[in-house]
């Protein structure tokens, strides 16, 4: 395949560019293969082009590091348009195939979630990456995840927005989803424990772009405070129309912001927005730096969450599969018991056998000052 | 209250931007009774040409509509000579079918060429911005409310001015007479088309500018926003579309600023069902207007189907039951099982759009409501899932022939459109009424499909269930069809008018026809909800409605092979173009052109 030789080209003169030496042969052989399901095509396009950024990235770094014992690991993405009907048809060419030793995704929750049933059925790991929803690893002991959970993420948001900031009377806005409903939820409840008052609650549909009638209601619940559960997109667009407003509250977003996208689409209207997330592009850990650095020599722009969920992923299953196996069962078997992945997200990964999830993710808190997203510094703010 | 005057701007504003497209819309409808879904696609093409235009030549403001509005214009003609002047002739069902596959191109070779990620549109004009009571509003909300009333003011003198503009009235209100009388109405098409893209355009790239954010998938939701709106104004009726999108506006404003975001679209749709209940014709509608639709006949064209012996279909129904036997692939399997799912979707809407003429657009609705029952049955009282899925059946008959019985004096286009508003409805009445449904959470832990108690767990006896309820709601279909029922309903279907002096009570049988028609997509949406496991709110979208349709007119309406046939080729193309990766939906559109392009009548023909 022409594309491979390409990634394999472009992989090599990457690493002489870096002065990065290959410190194993190059992977050769009969190649290790994960299926992915993701969106392509359709309206969620965008997100499994960033995955595939960033799987692309991890592969070559592993590749050029002996692969798996010498093998080669790749992938084969199957479009599914993160549509149901789709993705079960994916799931039974998957599991049919003895080539796939685990699978990766999908996107939106009804998508991953109908086609759990058949990966159960197959024995087939379903490594949902962005499946926060509390349910998803629910639907079997073959149903893994390393997304980060709500559960464990709103509370640092409430902390961040209650401790940090001092605001006492916050409006949530929220994307009206599973991942935007359930962070909401859990805000919510963090929040009041920690003393603040939830002025209002609005939940938006993904595909709205207008929110000035929603940023009255907001303003005229008189806050002091905006929290956002949002992706980068339509945060992006309520930021700028808050502005419009006049309204000049401080603002905090979930984490999904964290895109270099955020700061294109929203301009000067993101200025002294605040958000954490689970590294940030100064970050001093070596295995941050070095992802930043083969992110941006590669694709020429910052990396996003997004694409470090895939990055991660991807190390994930080379360690799993490099310890315990690679065939189905071992890598089921693995994900138990493999221990502190080198992690972009959580520093180190170790799953949870009960949960099948990880607990315990990184956090910085940034906020965005002159066009990027800088480390919030406590000193910085007292002053 | 300072606040409700905020609510009034703000939802003129936005009632502006859905002006914009809704003049394109009602231009087209005008001329060519056509529901132009390939709109919302220009509207994206305008948007990525303007913002090549500012990002790589820097063009200002007027020099960037002036190149956006002579590609839109030149994009509605390709569209016009390539798209549709072929159908000319053909009943207006073709030339819909001929829409929604151009706006799968378009939509596709937009996201090839700059792939998915949204991108800025930076707008070059000054940040002004004026202050009225409690908010603001900018030097960009003014453009485009100039623009729109510029064009409109420009279209009225352009239709009542000049000669062309007197042959684009003359066509709209009688094509054949127009034509008789020496109109060269193809030059009317070129020029409507034209016009119209060419605002459509404008208007994405003035959107863009005025989000700052363009995407390749906001097509759909343009279309739909810009139909509704110039659905209540009348369609066809360029004045009364403009007023029609500043009430849209307004009453999605107030309804956020009563009930909350969460139930702005419900207003939207309440709003459209309860003005078309109200005026059949639109709000703008004058009494002397002859009647937008014709009278008979003309919106679904008979013609002579393929007549396949029914030892043919007996064969054909064995062979299928053989298929796990022979070649037991399971994703073979699945595709297949998901082909009659979506037959038994299509049996339901052939029967109501091609039997009785009731072309509706919600029926994923249908297939929401036959989930939802089946599953909440199944999982709150323990109701066996076979139980269920019968009751989710009876259930969505109900409820379906229940909200669509106001719509029943509707005719052509306007029904569409209604059954469109009420399909969003059951999606946003399922989103808000979260103590039953859990909202955008979802149903989760739906058990899996058993009969009888014993679990169907392979693919293969999952296969042989579906298939056997497809037979045995087919077989039914057909004795329907050649019974006097059947004949009763085409009647309806082919001249309301001479049916209903011969004492036939239109409403009684287009409401038995609902029932029995959304009683296979009730029992199809239950069986994909225990298949599936989780379904929310999304899981049965607006665009499956539209999957429906095309299946239905790519087999011929009314024609119960047909629809089958369909479906097998609609959910089966997608998968066998795979391996074209990110190709395979561009290709999907071009073959679905070029089959309605050769088959307008469909692939079997009318029943």
């Amino acid at each position: 395949m022409p594309v491979i030789h390409r990634r394999l080209f472009l992989g090599a003169s990457a690493a002489l560019l870096l002065g990065r030496g290959a410190q194993a042969e190059p992977a050769k052989g009969e190649p290790i293969t994960m299926g992915v399901s993701g969106p392509l095509t359709g309206p969620n396009a965008q997100y499994g082009a960033q995955w595939k950024q960033g799987f692309d990235l991890a592969l070559e770094e592993i590749n050029n590091d002996g692969g798996i014992k010498g093998r080669p690991l790749t992938y084969v993405f199957e479009d599914t348009q993160s549509d149901p009907r789709q993705s079960v048809a994916v799931a039974q060419k998957f599991v049919a195939d003895p080539k796939i030793v685990v699978e990766l995704g999908d996107f939106a929750s009804p998508a991953s979630m109908a086609a759990s049933p058949i990966y159960q059925r197959g024995k087939l790991v379903q490594f949902g990456f962005t499946n926060s929803h509390p349910d998803f690893t629910k639907g079997g002991d073959y149903m893994w995840s390393n997304s980060v959970s709500q559960a464990d993420e709103q509370p640092l948001s409430a902390a961040y927005a209650v401790k940090r900031l001092g605001l006492k009377r916050i409006a949530v806005l929220h994307l009206n989803t599973d991942w935007g409903r359930t962070s909401k939820d859990v805000f919510v409840k963090a929040a009041k424990g920690m003393g603040a008052e939830i002025v209002a609650t609005e939940g938006y549909l993904p595909d709205e772009k207008d929110f000035r009638s929603t940023i009255v209601r907001v303003r005229d619940a008189k806050p002091d405070g905006i929290m956002l559960m949002s992706y980068y997109s339509d945060a992006a667009l309520i930021c700028r129309q808050l502005k419009q407003a006049g309204v000049t509250l401080p603002i905090v977003a979930a984490s999904s912001v964290f895109s270099p996208k955020f700061i294109e689409l929203g301009g000067d209207a993101v200025e002294g927005v605040h958000t954490a997330s689970r590294y940030f592009p100064d970050d001093p850990r070596p295995q941050v730096r070095d992802f930043v650095t083969k992110f941006k020599a590669r694709y020429g722009k910052e990396p996003d969450a997004f694409n470090a969920y895939a990055y991660d992923t991807i190390m994930v299953m080379a360690k799993v599969m490099r310890e315990f196996g690679t065939d189905r069962k071992s890598i089921h078997d693995g994900l138990a018991k493999v221990k502190d992945v080198p992690s972009i997200i959580f520093g180190k990964a170790t799953f949870d056998p009960k949960t099948r999830r990880v607990d315990g993710a990184m956090n910085v808190e940034l906020v965005v000052k002159d066009g990027k997203f800088q480390l919030n510094d406590p000193k910085a703010a007292a002053r | 209250m300072s606040s409700w005057i905020d609510y009034t701007v703000n939802g003129i504003i936005i009632g502006n931007i859905y002006a914009l497209l809704a003049v394109g819309l009602a231009l087209i409808f005008g001329v060519s009774r056509l529901i132009n879904f390939a709109h919302g696609s220009v509207y994206v093409v305008g948007a990525y040409a303007g913002f090549l235009a500012v990002t790589h030549l820097g063009t200002p403001l007027p020099v960037t509509i002036a190149i956006v509005l002579v590609i839109g214009g030149l994009l509605g003609l390709v569209i016009e000579r390539f798209g549709l002047r072929p159908l000319q002739g053909y009943a207006h069902i073709a030339p819909l079918l001929a829409t929604i596959g151009i706006s799968f191109v378009l939509d596709q070779l937009v996201q090839l060429f700059f792939t998915p990620d949204p991108r800025a549109v930076p707008s070059s004009l000054l940040e002004v911005r004026f202050q009225i009571s409690g908010g603001t509003i900018g030097a960009l909300d003014l453009v485009i409310a100039g623009i729109g009333l510029a064009s409109a003011g420009l279209l009225y003198y352009f239709l009542r001015y000049t000669r062309l503009g007197w042959a684009v009235r003359a066509t709209a209100q009688d094509r054949d007479a127009a034509q008789q009388m020496g109109v060269d109405v193809d030059a009317v098409n070129r020029t409507v088309f034209a016009i119209a893209s060419g605002l459509g355009a404008v208007s994405g790239l003035l959107v863009g500018m005025y989000y700052n954010y363009i995407d390749p998938s906001m097509s759909f939701q343009a279309t739909l926003k810009g139909v509704v709106a110039q659905v209540v104004g009348g369609v066809g009726n360029v004045p009364g579309a403009i007023v029609g999108s500043l009430l849209l506006g307004l009453v999605e404003s107030y309804g956020i600023a009563l009930f909350g975001t969460s139930y702005r679209n419900l207003f939207a749709f309440v709003l459209l069902v309860i003005v078309l209940v109200w005026r059949p014709n639109g709000l703008f509608a004058s009494k002397r207007q002859t009647p937008p639709e014709p009278m008979t006949g003309t919106f679904i064209a008979p013609s002579k189907p393929v007549h396949i012996p029914a030892k043919v279909l007996a064969g054909a129904a064995v062979l299928a039951a053989l298929v796990p036997l022979v070649f037991p692939h399971p994703y073979v399997l699945q595709t297949l099982t998901n082909s009659w799912l979506y037959a038994l979707l299509g049996l339901s809407l052939t029967l109501i759009a091609g039997t009785v003429g009731l072309v509706s657009l919600g029926h994923a609705g249908l297939l929401a409501i036959g989930g939802y029952a089946s599953a909440l049955l199944a999982i709150k009282c323990g109701v066996p899932v076979g139980l269920a899925i019968l009751s989710a059946g009876l259930i969505a008959a109900f409820l379906g022939t229940l909200m669509a019985f106001p719509a029943f004096r509707l005719r052509g286009h306007y029904l569409s459109i209604a059954t469109l508003a009420i399909g969003e409805i059951v999606s946003l009445v399922i989103l808000n009424w979260e103590w039953l449904t859990r909202g955008p959470i979802g149903l989760s832990g739906i058990p899996p499909l058993s009969l009888f108690g014993m679990e169907l767990d392979t693919d293969r006896s999952i296969y042989w269930f579906t298939l056997a309820v497809l037979v045995v709601l087919a077989a039914l279909q057909f004795r329907l069809l050649s019974s006097h029922l059947g004949r009763v309903l085409r009647a309806v279907r082919d001249d309301d008018v001479a049916a209903r002096s011969y004492g036939i009570g239109l409403n009684r049988y287009k409401a038995l026809a609902f029932a029995v028609g959304s009683f296979a997509a009730g029992i199809s949406g239950g069986i994909t909800s225990h298949l599936y496991s989780y379904i929310n709110h999304e899981t049965f979208n607006a665009q499956l409605s539209i999957l429906a349709l095309t299946i239905v007119i790519l087999g011929g309406m009314g024609n119960v092979t047909g629809a089958i046939v369909g479906s097998v080729l609609l959910v089966g193309l997608p998968e066998v173009f795979r391996v074209a990766a990110e190709y395979r939906v561009l290709i999907y559109g071009l073959v679905l052109l070029l089959l309605v392009r050769f088959r307008p009548q469909g692939l079997l023909g009318t029943v």
